[in-house]
């Protein structure tokens, strides 16, 4: 296999990788950059749990190839909270009791945040269809839709 | 999980893909949004020797509505052609399909293109490498038999694109590329029936371009699934209402999309044709909903449907 | 109760969560260690085979692999959570028993190298023929999956008590039938993954886990090791739900590669893994016979249950048993037999699960609802006659401390106007309702009691040592506030240090709802013995009575005179200076009959403590297609008091999605010994757009013995949210349900019939 030499901002920091073409945007964030935050549950892109924000849009990273990447601009969760502030997402996460085992927060809040991002008024219609692109076992989603609705508040 | 390895390779223009196609002698696949294709590649259910990536070649990102048709490249995404206003006012039926398709993040990502062309599905078949061995290979992954209907000498797995109803019911067209040049067909002819290998296009062709005709239409889309997101038909019927002409495609159980014109709307001809329509409906065990349910699902949610334009209409 | 209290009871945000929400939570599969090695595990393609031998040499010569082993390379031991159910190996050597049992494994130095040397082992087996319908199992001349089972009869719970028989004679009313489930999946979104590394004759291990203390009694036998090599260590967990109760094969594996090739080993399932091959739950059929007097009285009931349980015991009485119980303490049972059983197939190992026995409990409801409304009562009167209340006993003799079983049936009757909607239902519309009781804390005989042991620090900020673990229920954040409310200093001046069996004592685990009951209590007492120390020096040099001492706020002070105070951190260190540094330890140890035995002597008191809960779902069916919506569902919980009411909803709101919509989309699929659903987009999982709107009631009966009050805030929903699903079905259709999940094809089933009924 020929490896591939791709560009591209983690968190607003350049980086520059030589990898194997055969590599997942995920394995290349958790394995080589220590960004563990995504976590794979799936693998195949039915739970969203390895949610990245890629151009401004969601992006499940276990089934994208790194090698994709050239040139783009990516958001981990690790890359949300900026100068020691919690993006809201994330406190209002913490505040409304949206997290409980946690393995699906990363990829839900990242989730939330790319709809917020273009729509910063959601309806809570819009934030469950939103969020009904991820998986989450433990909370009955409740507190996550009463979240997002907080933080869209704080982010207005 | 894994990726097998492969090369990758990432094509500027139509003519260089199908171009890197043949370089490597046709063991390579295209990728546009992978949604498709990369579990089937976790799952050891495709072994390319490359994957070319499709999504660099500008053309077929466009979406334009000019003489007489809408022209969407392959390459659009669902959300994107979904959010699009001609689609909204045109072509309802179409804009409840792509909503209808899994869940907002992978219609960000997934193309009309490779929902067209995405592999029909089986239970027993979508299946990681070790558990299909644990199984045996079956006809659509060159064994011997099916392992759903243990005679049959046919693969009926199922074609889940939602959105090749809504085009087929649209009379859509297919613009394809090959090494020779450039072909229209009309979509509901890109199907062989078979789900061993589900499309009639050789192996390299690319599709370009999906067009629709550019005419006001009224339409319904219902789909069977156990949850409001993420999921795939389990049956599903699209309905496109021209004057008053309706066109119904029938999908998600079996390998290829049935197409049925309504000769009338009456009360009977619709029991009529709905019955035909769960009649014809090959289910079998390969989803998680019984066959004899899905095909009466079939019929139920094609009556619904027309009901539900005819209503609108009124 | 205590009701001045500042920071019990108060919604506050978790310990862990900051950690999680900025992706800084470890899991197993996050851990990285120089050295390290990732393991793949070669599984049974057979249901049922002998082995004849397993060849590891082509593996062992692919460059890059540090280790390879098989079940030969084990001690022989086979686990069991009691000594009639040692029956597996994790490794087995004699035969293979289920699709997707571990038999070998090596340790790589990355996943392609393993994968690649998985395909060079070779293992010749011989197939036998196999069984995967327990009734099928036990008849005469089915394969025999484990000698000492007779007709693969793991186990057989039976109790009786009062004279069934003669009381079912002269009973107004009989009726009885039989209800199947399709078992679930935990479908927890971490899939399973161990770290193990040993060194120096030292087993350290991370994975999931809802009771360290457990697991490491479990594979030092294993392993033959003294239990203090062995260390199960702190690591967040990515959900349990009863699946992360028990030892894996998995850790046998990773710990024995770890030993062979002296580095550290990550083995990470796949998704499908985690299904096939950690645990599943049971499927299961309950047939069940009720009496009743012409008011309404169960007088007696005649229960059936088998259990599909999988290829090994597991822990087999237990989850053969609990379905029973979780009901005789909520009903009040004069006459009431249960036959219990267990049986051996060849499919995945199975374990107890939060909504466990959903057949059972489901089907008892149902056909309770029917029967009521044969004699011309409803739902809320039958459960109201029938229901204990405290300080009765219940039917195996476990007397109720606490109740609010009463209060949880009318608060919720009351919020839905249940009696009203569910005489004169809409068509193809029902409401229902369920109800159970959770025994705080399974009988584990030592195991059953918890210790902590804390220190505050010459700075005030306190240490607090405690076998608790979380697997996302808010355990850990649980037993810190309750730690800061007796010492009187700000959760974030806690240190907790937990789940590590080195250097925490022992605790029952996550698994048996004992960590509000028991573990927090030992918490509890262990605060309080070193409030009361610092409370001494105080009124010492504040020259005030002990009595007339609070401490708040990092203070000490004088509650007539409060301008009388001095930050507890000067008392800590005048402790330090009077060589009695304030460290305290606390114990509890709940009243329970040691001589319980699951089978041998199924009676005495169960546990400390019971919680009480009532369900109602409203629901509404499509007649042409049988799909059911649930636009609302309401749950009251008693449990006892909420240390932190925001915790307690989560999990009423989990579970209405874990048990409640899962009775209509979850449910384990088969093609024999094949599971056709291992993974999350076939094996539906609730997702946000398929919740009804839910209002989380928390009702505090407040236990004489628990915490504040506290009894647990976990389960209690999740056992009978699916029953009140059922019900609300049968209010719907007018007919019972035969089998979960109530997909839309069996749903349209029961619509035809109940229009056939009608005529
Ligand atoms: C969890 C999940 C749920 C899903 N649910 C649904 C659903 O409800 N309904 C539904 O319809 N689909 C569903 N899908 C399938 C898939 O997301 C969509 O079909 C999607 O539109 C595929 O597009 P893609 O761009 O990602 O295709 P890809 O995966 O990139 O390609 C799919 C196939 O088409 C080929 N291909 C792609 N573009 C071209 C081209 N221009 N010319 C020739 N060949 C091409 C590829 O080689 C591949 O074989 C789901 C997928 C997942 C993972
Ligand atoms: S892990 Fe990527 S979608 Fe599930
Ligand atoms: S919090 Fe556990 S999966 Fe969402």
């Amino acid at each position: 296999m020929e490896t591939v030499k791709v560009a591209f901002t983690v968190n607003n920091e350049e980086t520059v990788l030589q990898v194997s073409p055969n590599e997942t945007l995920l394995e290349t964030l958790r394995e080589r950059l220590d960004l563990t935050g995504a976590k794979e549950s799936c693998g195949i892109g039915s739970c969203g749990a390895c949610t990245v924000e890629v151009n401004g849009l969601p992006l499940r990273s276990c089934i994208v190839l790194t090698s994709e990447m050239q040139g783009a601009d990516i958001t981990t969760v690790e890359g949300l909270n900026r100068e020691g502030k919690l993006h809201p997402l994330q406190q209002t996460f913490m505040e409304e009791g949206a997290v409980q085992c946690g393995f699906c927060t990363s990829g839900m809040i990242m989730t939330a945040k790319t709809l917020l991002d273009k729509n910063n008024q959601p309806t809570q219609k819009e934030i469950i269809k939103t969020i009904s692109s991820n998986v989450c076992r433990c909370t009955g989603y409740k507190k996550i839709v009463k979240a997002v609705g907080e933080a869209s508040k704080k982010t207005a | 999980m894994i990726l097998p390895g492969f090369e990758y390779r990432k094509a500027t223009s139509v003519a260089d893909a199908i171009a890197l196609y043949n370089d490597f002698e046709g063991k390579a696949r295209y990728l546009a949004g992978g949604t498709d294709l990369m579990p089937l590649l976790k799952y050891r259910l495709a072994a390319p020797a490359a994957i070319i990536d499709l999504k660099g070649i500008e053309e077929l990102k466009a979406i334009a509505a000019i003489d007489g048709w809408l022209t969407i490249g392959a390459n659009v995404t669902l959300f994107e052609l979904k959010n699009h206003p001609v689609v909204k006012e045109y072509f309802p039926l179409l804009y409840q399909s792509l909503d209808a398709t899994s869940c907002e993040t992978l219609q960000m990502r997934a193309t009309i293109g490779g929902n067209l062309l995405q592999d029909t599905r089986c239970i027993e078949y979508n299946k990681s490498l070790e558990w299909r061995a644990a199984r045996g290979f079956c006809l659509k992954m060159g064994g011997k038999c099916c392992n759903v209907v243990p005679h049959s000498r046919v693969c009926l797995s199922n074609y889940c694109s939602d959105n090749a109803l809504s085009l087929v019911a649209l009379s859509a067209e297919a613009d394809l590329a090959e090494a020779g040049g450039e072909k229209t067909a009309g979509l509901e002819k890109i199907y062989t029936g078979s789900g061993s290998k589900p499309f009639v296009v050789e192996p390299g062709t690319l599709l370009t371009r999906i067009r629709i005709p550019l005419e006001k239409s009224k339409g319904v889309y219902e789909k069977l699934r156990v949850r409001n997101s993420i999921d795939y038909p389990l049956a599903a019927v699209a309905v496109a209402m021209k004057k008053s002409v309706a066109r119904v495609c029938v999908g998600g159980v079996g390998p290829a999309p049935l197409v049925y014109e309504l000769a009338g709307t009456d009360e009977g001809t619709l029991r009529d044709a709905a019955n035909s329509a769960s009649t014809d409906a090959r289910a079998v065990p390969n989803a998680i909903l019984s066959p004899a349910y899905r095909k009466k699902m079939v019929g139920v949610l094609f009556r619904r449907a027309v009901q539900k334009v005819l209503r609108e209409g009124a | 109760m205590e009701d001045n209290l500042n920071i019990v009871g108060k919604r506050v945000v978790r310990s862990d969560s900051l950690a999680k929400v900025t992706g800084r939570a470890r899991y197993t599969a996050d851990l990285k260690m120089p050295n390290m090695l990732v393991a793949k595990v070669l599984r049974s393609p057979h249901p049922h085979a002998k082995i004849l031998a397993i060849d590891l040499d082509g593996a062992r010569k692919v460059p890059g692999v540090k280790a390879a082993i098989s079940g030969f390379d084990g001690s022989g031991i086979k686990w069991g959570v009691f000594r009639y159910t040692q029956d597996h190996a994790m490794l087995p050597t004699d035969k293979v028993r289920y699709i997707g049992e571990d038999v070998a494994a090596v340790a790589a130095v990355d996943e392609e190298t393993a994968l690649e040397a998985l395909s060079r082992i070779r293992v010749d087996y011989e197939p036998l023929p196999s069984v995967f319908d327990p009734l099928e199992a036990m008849r005469e001349g089915a394969p025999i999956i484990h000698e000492q089972y007779k007709n693969n009869i793991n186990i057989h719970v039976h109790i009786d008590v009062g004279d069934v028989d003669k009381a079912m004679e002269s009973a107004f009313l009989v009726r009885e039938d039989t209800f199947k489930a399709a078992g679930e999946a935990y479908a927890m979104m971490e899939p399973y993954a161990v770290v193990a590394s040993f060194q120096n004759g030292f087993l350290d291990l991370w994975m999931p886990n809802a009771g360290p203390h457990v697991r490491a009694k479990a594979l030092a036998n294993l392993l033959k090791m003294p239990l203090n090599k062995v260390r199960v260590r702190h690591i967040n967990s990515g959900g349990a739900f009863g699946g992360r109760s028990e030892v894996a094969p998995a850790d046998l594996v990773a710990s024995l590669l770890s030993i062979k090739a002296d580095r550290p080993v990550k083995l990470v399932l796949s998704r499908e893994e985690n299904a096939t091959s950690s645990r599943q739950i049971h499927d299961m059929s309950a047939t069940i016979k009720t009496a009743m007097s012409k008011d309404g009285t169960i007088v007696a009931k005649d229960l059936r249950a088998i259990y599909d349980g999988g290829a090994y015991s597991s822990t087999g009485p237990i989850a053969t048993s609990v379905p029973f119980y979780v009901y005789e303490e909520c009903y009040r049972f004069p006459n009431i037999r249960y036959n219990g059983y267990r049986i051996i197939t060849n499919k995945g190992i199975r374990g107890m699960y939060g909504c466990h026995g959903r057949a059972f409990l489901a089907g008892n409801e149902a056909q309770m609802d029917l029967m009521a409304k044969e004699l011309g009562l409803d739902p809320v009167e039958i459960r109201l006659k029938n229901g204990l209340r405290a300080g009765e006993m219940t039917a195996t003799k476990s007397r109720i401390t606490s109740c609010g079983l009463q209060e949880t049936i009318e608060t919720t009757a009351r919020k839905t106007d249940f009696q009203k909607r569910w005489a004169k239902p809409q068509k193809l519309e029902g409401i229902g309702m369920g109800c159970v009781a959770i025994m705080c804390g399974f009988p584990m005989g030592f195991r059953s009691g918890s210790s902590c042991y804390l220190k505050i620090n010459d700075d005030g900020y306190v240490t607090l040592v405690t076998g608790v673990v979380d697997n996302g229920q808010g355990n850990e954040s649980m037993v810190i506030q309750a730690a800061s409310e007796i010492l009187g200093v700000p959760m974030e001046d806690i240190n907790l240090v937990n789940a590590d069996t080195e250097i925490t004592n022992l605790d029952p685990g996550a698994y048996s709802q004992a960590a509000a009951f028991v573990s927090t209590n030992a918490v509890k007492i262990a605060c309080e013995k070193a409030r009361k120390q610092i409370v001494a020096i105080a009124a010492e040099k504040l020259a005030v009575s002990e009595t007339d001492i609070a401490l708040k706020n990092r203070l000490v002070y004088s509650v007539a005179n409060p301008e009388k105070k001095m930050p507890i951190a000067w008392v800590v260190r005048e402790a330090f200076a009077r060589a009695e540094p304030v460290v305290a330890t606390g114990t509890f140890f709940p009243d329970i009959d040691l001589e319980r035995e699951w089978i041998s002597r199924p009676w005495g008191q169960m546990a400390g403590t019971f919680s009480y809960a009532t369900s109602v779902a409203e629901i509404a069916v499509d007649s042409e297609t049988g799909m059911i919506t649930m636009p609302r569902f309401t749950a009251a919980h008693d449990c006892g008091r909420a240390i932190n009411p925001m915790a307690v909803e989560g999990q009423i709101e989990g579970s209405v999605q874990q048990a409640g919509v899962a009775a209509i989309t979850e449910g384990n699929l088969w093609d024999g010994g094949h599971l056709l659903n291992p993974d999350l987009l076939e094996y539906k999982v609730p997702l946000a757009c398929d919740m009804p709107e839910i209002d989380a009631i928390i009702v505090e009966s407040g236990d004489p013995v628990g915490p504040f009050g506290a009894k647990e805030g976990g389960i209690a929903i999740r056992m009978n949210a699916y029953s009140a699903v059922a019900c609300a079905l049968t209010n719907a259709t007018g007919v019972l349900f035969k089998e979960m999940p109530l997909t839309p094809d069996k749903v349209l089933e029961m619509v035809e019939k109940a229009t056939e009924e009608k005529g």
